[in-house]
């Protein structure tokens, strides 16, 4: 799907997405000034603090991985034709999962042997989550997107059955929490900072799966059953089963998120880790059209999005609610430019 | 497609960065005028909404004091909804880099990333609310609210008709089972009938379903609830109602229940806050007694019994003062065995007075609570 | 002591209603073939809009239309971006519920501490006294009771009235419906806003008849919830009560255990109004397909 355009219409065209991002935040920038707020002032130090500081930019980088990993999973059941609106639950499955093996089996196991198997063990978590909506959408016709969303709930209650029970960590007072991954399990890291390998392990999972659902036959085949499942039909194509293993891949590689955020940036589970995170990864997935290499700009702007968001809170005294409005006026402008056809 | 998205990317990086410049410039030529006596930076992260009426709030209002208190000479910068994990080490590292040098996370949760942030930040004073672990330029502190929790549940145990006690908690965490263990004892050590029966609603504020379970809890027979939520207005008020009463947590609420207010456990940090934000501005965090873990309790007026309802008989108002002022002397303490589990074992020995750690890794509800932490 | 039978029943409803007007509201979307994943946006909109009006001018009565007001006003946008601009239904509604749950929590933070006096429950004469079902079902306030006769009204103006079979007709075959010299559109935007309304209903209850409370995310997830149970309701709103009053339901019997004292989670109880739901999806789910209307099949299978 190469596509090539006189240079006129670019360029208009890129005129036309620089007025998109721009005018959510001129549009915000009225909204702070009339709370008494130096917008300017506040912008700057939003753009400051976080692109132009090494620590700024390693939390984007952290906030921006699970995220880029949830919109690819997106992608992938998207394409199928199916829309898993659960990489939350599937995230916390994975996480909880990887966890549980990490402080359960973790110190008996060499480094070289543990983090496969945590990230073994967080591919599945994810993917039985997700396994669950595609068998229910195969065998009982229960559409995905509800179903993923009330697993969401579940998988909630589930992750705070554990931390409260089975995994809570005897040396932390009695509080909701599991105990550390054991140092020897956890990623590596640069320097003294939380940014680790993850980061290049997304972006290569962005451009493999990109590959796979644009290069390959079974891509084509998952194109083909998403786009227009009778012909899918009349070309012999199993849609059910391929559909089954595009929504465990999907979970998956939620599952896998959650692993990997666990071995990196959080290394104990508690009940909100990764709130949220499901959800913003599926914006970042639509906001893309579920182009896999494009979910890494968009994840990287909602992630650029949520941690100045911060800087917005702390240096104007506004709510921590302004965050949500800024993140969701920009998200609306790049919906309402939509797809060019 | 993709080239025209990371050029207007590129565009918006660019007009951010000439922002950025002149905004630098802006800021140190600001700094200038300002003069010599630059401000201390004092940051306070709240784990939920700093107007819920309940926990955040008695916290933000600490940092209101601290703000009123010392004026010009300090910057207050706040952060709320700061979730319990990595997340917060960002925000306190954000704050720092915007110019605090005294922080104080507020929330249990807020402890391991603070202390992760300690770690790198030696010059920054971190005051935390509620743990049990500290390091050198980290320091925790608390406030025993069991202590008027115990003497509310005295309360509540006298003007009970059904001898059924209702408590709307949130999560089975100790602070919460403590809270929920003094009320019951405190209320049977003046009625030994009393029983407290506990539902947990999973959230920190969701009014429905405190409506729900404060329904539930009366329909059941309760007739006297309280709660350990965040918000609390929902359930004092249903009380009015319904014609129930109601004792309070966090905050003095009996503006909303006229009629049944009973008393209730409050924090005031104000004072407290000013004191630990004075330690650190003068440089003596370091041997202070807010380098260890500080509690508080009604004796140092960091938590206090709120004042009581008009319908409270004269006579029980008498009782629950002098066991007051009996706490504040050392004579009473809420939790001084001997003191049975649900299941009937004795988890802590007769005569016995556990300490702080002991107490704060609570995991059990006390005989006579109906509920379960069961897992 | 009333029986637990009673306390069910009653808790079902009390917990039920707001989602209930979440059902009715996601039913008229899709209906015109829109699916509105902002329902749980336009309920805490209604919310916070019904309890700041009710505040402001002591009147709960226009706090019920600030809600339904809001609640539609916030649909209209959705109906703006995905009828007019053909965005992606679900990404717009999510980022919309995103947007009214940040805007609600901005301007709603004075009101968290203001008190209201909202909605009082009324007993009614003679019905309330009924055993076991009187005090459950006579004794609500009254959106509640609107919403009792609320379904069966909108079943007949849906599947009764020729608008009703148009308005249908737009969610089936817009083909049709153009046939009759009706513009789609129009009854899209329609049927949208006329959803949103009903959400903002929904929500109002919450704030000012159930909680009498304003706090920032006050629906919790039950719009969400909502959207899920239309399925439930084979897209009829006469039989919207059977989904939110499971739900409410599971909640209620989740606390009426909890207070029983078994030696059970508290979690897994929690747990229990998601899981019920989605066995009573599972249990339902044969005959569901071929009622879900043609144009939102597109939608969600796209």
């Amino acid at each position: 799907m190469v596509m090539r355009k006189i240079p006129a219409r670019s360029l208009s065209n890129a005129g036309v997405w620089f007025l998109v991002l721009i005018s959510p935040v001129a549009l915000f920038g009225l909204f702070l000034a009339a709370q008494g707020v130096d917008a300017m002032g506040t912008y700057a130090s939003m753009v400051r603090l976080t692109l132009f500081t090494g620590y700024g930019m390693g939390e984007v980088i952290i906030k921006t991985t699970p995220l880029i990993f949830i919109a690819v999973a997106t992608c992938v059941s998207a394409k199928a034709g199916i829309v898993n609106v659960g990489g939350e639950g599937q995230f916390a499955m994975g996480a909880l999962a990887s966890t549980a093996l990490g402080v359960s089996l973790g110190a008996s196991l060499p480094a070289v042997a543990g983090i496969p198997l945590m990230a073994l063990a967080g591919i599945l978590g994810g993917l039985i989550w997700s396994g669950i909506a595609g068998l229910l959408k195969n065998h009982a016709n229960m559409n995905s997107t509800i179903t993923t969303l009330i697993l969401n709930y579940i998988a909630v209650q589930v992750v705070s059955y554990f931390v409260f029970g089975l995994l809570k960590d005897p040396a932390s007072f009695n509080w909701p929490m599991s105990p550390p991954i054991p140092n020897h399990l956890q990623l590596f890291k640069f320097g003294n900072s939380k940014v680790s390998i993850t980061i290049f392990i997304a972006l290569l999972t962005a451009v493999l799966v990109w590959l796979i659902l644009g290069r390959t036959k079974w891509g084509f085949k998952i194109r083909v059953i998403g786009g227009n499942p009778m012909a899918a039909l009349h070309a012999g194509y199993n849609v059910k089963k391929n559909q089954l293993i595009a929504m465990a891949i999907s979970g998956g590689l939620c599952g896998f998120a959650g692993m990997l955020e666990m071995g990196s940036v959080e290394e104990r589970l508690r009940q909100t880790t990764g709130v949220n995170y499901g959800y913003l990864g599926f914006l970042a997935a639509w906001m893309a059209w579920n182009n896999p290499l494009l979910s890494i700009l968009t994840a990287f702007v909602i992630g650029f999005l949520s941690v100045s968001g911060n800087i917005l809170e702390i240096t104007s005294g506004l709510p921590s609610s302004s965050i949500r409005i800024l993140m969701s006026v920009v998200l609306l402008a790049i919906l309402w430019k939509g797809r060019k056809k | 497609m993709k080239k025209i998205l990371l050029l207007g990317m590129a565009v918006c990086m660019a007009a951010g960065l000439s922002l950025a410049s002149c905004s630098g410039k802006k800021q140190e030529s600001g700094a200038n005028a300002a003069g010599s006596a630059k401000p201390v930076g004092i940051g306070f992260i709240f784990v939920g909404a700093r107007d819920d009426y309940g926990y955040n709030q008695a916290a933000y209002q600490g940092s209101v004091a601290v703000e009123q208190a010392f004026g010009d000479r300090v910057k207050i910068y706040r952060s709320e909804n700061v979730p319990e994990t990595s997340e917060a080490s960002r925000v306190l590292e954000q704050m720092i880099q915007v110019g605090a040098t005294v922080q104080f996370p507020t929330s249990y949760g807020h402890l391991d990333p603070a202390l992760d942030v300690a770690k790198n930040r030696k010059d920054v004073i971190f005051f935390h609310q509620g743990g049990l672990k500290t390091s050198d330029n980290l320091g925790t502190y608390f406030g025993t609210i069991w202590e008027p929790f115990y003497l509310a549940g005295m309360a509540a145990g006298k003007v009970t008709k059904t001898n059924k006690l209702g408590f709307i908690a949130s999560f089975p965490i100790p602070q919460v089972l403590l809270n929920i263990n003094a009320f019951e004892l405190g209320a049977k050590s003046v009625n030994p009938a009393v029983t407290t029966t506990v539902v947990f609603t999973g959230s920190w504020a969701d009014p429905a379903m405190q409506t729900n379970a404060a329904n539930s809890l009366i329909d059941g027979g309760a007739d006297v609830l309280t709660q350990h939520q965040d918000s609390t207005k929902t359930i004092i008020e249903i009380c009015e109602r319904r014609g129930v009463k109601a004792v309070g947590n966090h905050a003095d609420a009996s503006e909303l229940a006229p009629e049944g207010w009973v008393t209730g456990a409050m924090w005031n940090w104000g004072p407290t806050f000013i004191d630990m934000a004075q330690t650190a501005l003068d440089g003596k965090f370091t041997g202070s007694k807010y380098d260890g873990k500080f509690r508080g309790g009604l004796k140092e007026g960091v938590v206090d019994l709120a004042p009581f309802g008009k319908n409270v008989p004269p006579d029980v108002v008498v009782l629950v003062n002098n066991a007051k002022a009996q706490m504040i002397a050392g004579d009473l303490f809420a939790f001084e065995g001997e003191v049975k589990d649900q299941t009937g074992k004795v988890v802590i020995a007769k005569g016995a007075r556990p300490s702080v750690d002991e107490l704060e890794t609570c995991d059990y509800l006390v005989e006579g609570v109906i509920g379960s932490v069961a897992n | 002591m009333i029986g637990a039978l009673t306390l069910l029943l009653s808790g079902a409803i009390q917990s039920g209603t707001s989602v209930l007007y979440g059902v009715y509201g996601e039913t008229l979307c899709e209906r015109v073939g829109v699916l509105y994943m902002g329902i749980e946006g336009s309920m805490v909109l209604g919310a916070f809009a019904a309890y700041m009006v009710t505040s402001e001018t002591g009147s709960p009565v226009l706090g019920l239309g600030a809600g339904m007001l809001a609640g539609a006003l916030l649909a209209l946008a959705h109906a703006y971006f995905v009828i007019t601009r053909r965005t992606n239904q679900i990404a717009t509604g999510l980022t919309l519920m995103f947007l009214g749950l940040g805007l609600t929590a901005f301007f709603g933070r004075k009101y968290t501490s203001i008190h209201v006096d909202g909605f009082r429950e009324l007993a009614i004469p003679l019905l309330s006294k009924i055993p076991v079902i009187g005090q459950a079902i006579f004794t609500q306030d009254p959106i509640t009771y609107i919403s009792f006769i609320l379904g069966p009204l909108l079943w007949f103006l849906i599947f009764k009235t020729r608008t009703g079979i148009l308005f249908r007709g737009t969610g089936e075959d817009e083909k049709v419906v153009f046939a009759y010299g009706v513009n789609p559109v129009l009854f899209r935007y329609l049927g949208v806003l006329a959803g949103g309304a009903l959400a903002g209903i929904g929500g109002a209850q919450l704030s000012i008849a159930y909680t009498h409370t304003w706090i920032e995310g006050i629906t919790n997830g039950r719009g969400i919830i909502a959207v899920a149970l239309v399925i439930l309701a084979s897209w009829n709103p006469a039989k919207a009560y059977i989904g939110a009053y499971i739900f409410g339901g599971a909640q209620a019997l989740q606390l009426i255990l909890q207070q029983q004292g078994y030696n059970i989670s508290p979690f897994l109880l929690l747990m229990l109004p998601y899981v019920l739901t989605l066995a009573a999806l599972f249990a339902m789910s044969k005959q569901k397909r071929q009622v879900m209307p043609e144009e939102l099949k597109r939608v969600i299978n796209n």
